[in-house]
């Protein structure tokens, strides 16, 4: 089964600067999206070497694939990042303070394991609907999930940029791995804030339920949060599992399935 | 206006006040007062101001609404008067004296955000964070004794083991060569449901080709699971258990 996937970052329409990056890796079915944050340009450095390290300790680690599975490899990949931007803002006196949200998929025939910390999210749209794979690592997510806060007080929250994890703030990180099914017509985004502050679920779901192609719909995304304000950087990545039965085939038992 | 303080033994969990909306009381986390119970229903009970009275409502709820010891449908409440859901205990109290929450005033040191701009804690600030919410009533995430892990167990159905222990942060229920719970049988779906353990070893099921049942109610959207809930997908039964 091949994967099918199409990504766009776009600076949005009120920041001067883009802090989101992403990479992807197809040949192993790794992909990387990060939100950087920091004084000056830091964040650009942060989101970068975030996503670079990640896949690059996951190109390392991948001759040993078979050893440890994807979670675990993806979680190592991170706190190497966790560590690089470390080092960099304390030989970087300018970038002191810098740090990045993440989150990593691998996808392996129809697991997808993803990791996470922060509050950029992966979300999987199966038969129309839209769920959010991953818990964002933010305080008034935390309170709501505690039941010390009400998601109507949560929304009105002053405190809803308040990170409880990211790379870069500790020696010590704690990463979230989840382990997915990404089945045949089932549809994997990743994104950061900047697209879920400017559109609703609803909104995605019918664009992704719309658009076939993946880079279309990667596209769309981005231009339609900036037509609703793009008050932050935009980034998505958008996956598809290509259904085995491809082309005609593959539509006919789409259309059976009433999707 | 009247506030309502949810507790558990001698711990408070969460204070709300009742102005002009109402508060839903259940398991739900879109309730105003969230009791993460099995023994508390879904949607349990609301308190809302009527004509200048405190009103109880209880939704029908399973295992029932007490106040003052008594079993109640709809009732009028007053300062002083015990609410007892589950094994939760909510007190009606006047809340002129009540102090809000330190995150409804203005922003606390570490956080004072400009507009949109995100802020990482370190762990201390994360530390000084907690202990304040915890000085407002919670503490914070009670941990866990020890991890345990559920099993389920096949009542029905055709599979390739009687039961399974849900180690895995991931368990799918189909034909697939991916499959935990192998299901058998030339019309069985190939991922029929799905069952996620998550970070804090909580369980989720949810649909995949099919949309299983939890106790007879459809999990269309994730749904937790506990000690007891007995699952229906694709012609199979399993009924979560831990062991010891």
């Amino acid at each position: 089964m091949e994967i099918e996937f199409g990504a766009r970052s776009d600076v949005g329409q009120a920041r001067g600067n883009n802090e989101d990056c992403f990479r992807t890796a197809p040949e192993m079915n790794l992909f990387v999206l990060s939100d950087g944050m920091g004084g000056q340009s830091s964040g650009e450095v942060a989101s970068r070497l975030t996503a670079e390290t990640v896949v690059a300790k996951c190109r390392e680690t991948a001759r040993y694939d078979g050893i440890s599975d994807a979670g675990a490899r993806l979680a190592d990949a991170i706190r190497a990042a966790n560590t690089a931007v470390r080092r960099e803002a304390r030989v970087n006196s300018g970038q002191s303070g810098m740090g990045a949200t993440v989150v990593a998929v691998m996808v392996s025939g129809e697991r997808a394991s993803i990791a996470h910390v922060g509050d950029s999210r992966a979300y999987r749209l199966r038969n129309g609907e839209l769920e959010q794979l991953t818990r964002d690592h933010s305080f008034v997510a935390e309170q709501v999930r505690n039941g010390l806060m009400s998601e109507a007080e949560a929304a009105q929250s002053n405190l809803q940029n308040v990170l409880m994890r990211a790379v870069g703030v500790d020696d010590e990180i704690q990463v979230e791995v989840s382990e997915e099914l990404f089945a045949d017509g089932d549809t994997l985004l990743l994104c950061s804030d900047g697209l879920t502050k400017e559109l609703t679920d609803a909104r995605i779901a019918e664009v992704l339920g719309e658009i076939d192609e993946p880079q279309e719909a990667a596209e769309r995304l981005v231009e339609l949060a900036n037509e609703a304000g793009g008050s932050d950087n935009i980034t998505v990545i958008v996956l598809r599992q290509e259904p085995r039965l491809a082309g005609a085939f593959g539509r006919i038992g789409r259309w059976f399935k009433g999707s | 206006m009247a506030k309502l303080t949810l507790k558990f033994e001698n711990a408070v969990l969460h204070e709300v006040a009742v102005g002009t909306k109402e508060v839903s009381i259940g398991r739900s986390p879109d309730n105003g007062l969230v009791i993460d119970n099995p023994a508390v229903s879904h949607y349990h009970a609301r308190v809302f101001n009527e004509d200048g009275r405190l009103m109880l409502e209880d939704f029908g709820s399973l295992n029932g609404t007490f106040v003052n010891g008594q079993r109640v449908k709809m009732v009028s409440l007053k300062p002083g008067d015990s609410v007892a859901i589950g094994k939760h205990t909510i007190l009606v109290s006047d809340s002129r004296e009540a102090t809000e929450p330190f995150w409804k005033g203005g922003a606390p040191k570490p956080a004072a955000p400009k507009i949109n701009e995100t802020v990482m804690l370190d762990t201390k600030e994360r530390r000084e964070f907690l202990q304040k919410v915890a000085a407002v009533g919670e503490s914070a995430q009670p941990a866990p004794a020890r991890v345990k892990v559920a099993t389920l167990v096949v009542r029905k159905g055709n599979t390739d083991k009687s039961e399974y222990t849900l180690s895995d942060k991931l368990t799918v229920i189909g034909k697939s060569p991916m499959a935990t719970v192998k299901l058998k049988g030339w019309f069985a779906p190939k991922a029929a449901a799905q069952i996620n353990r998550r970070e804090d070893n909580s369980y989720y099921i949810g649909a995949a080709d099919k949309v299983p049942t939890v106790n007879g109610a459809p999990a269309v959207h994730p749904t937790k699971l506990a000690a007891g809930d007995v699952i229906q997908v694709a012609g199979v039964e399993l009924e979560v258990v831990y062991r010891d």
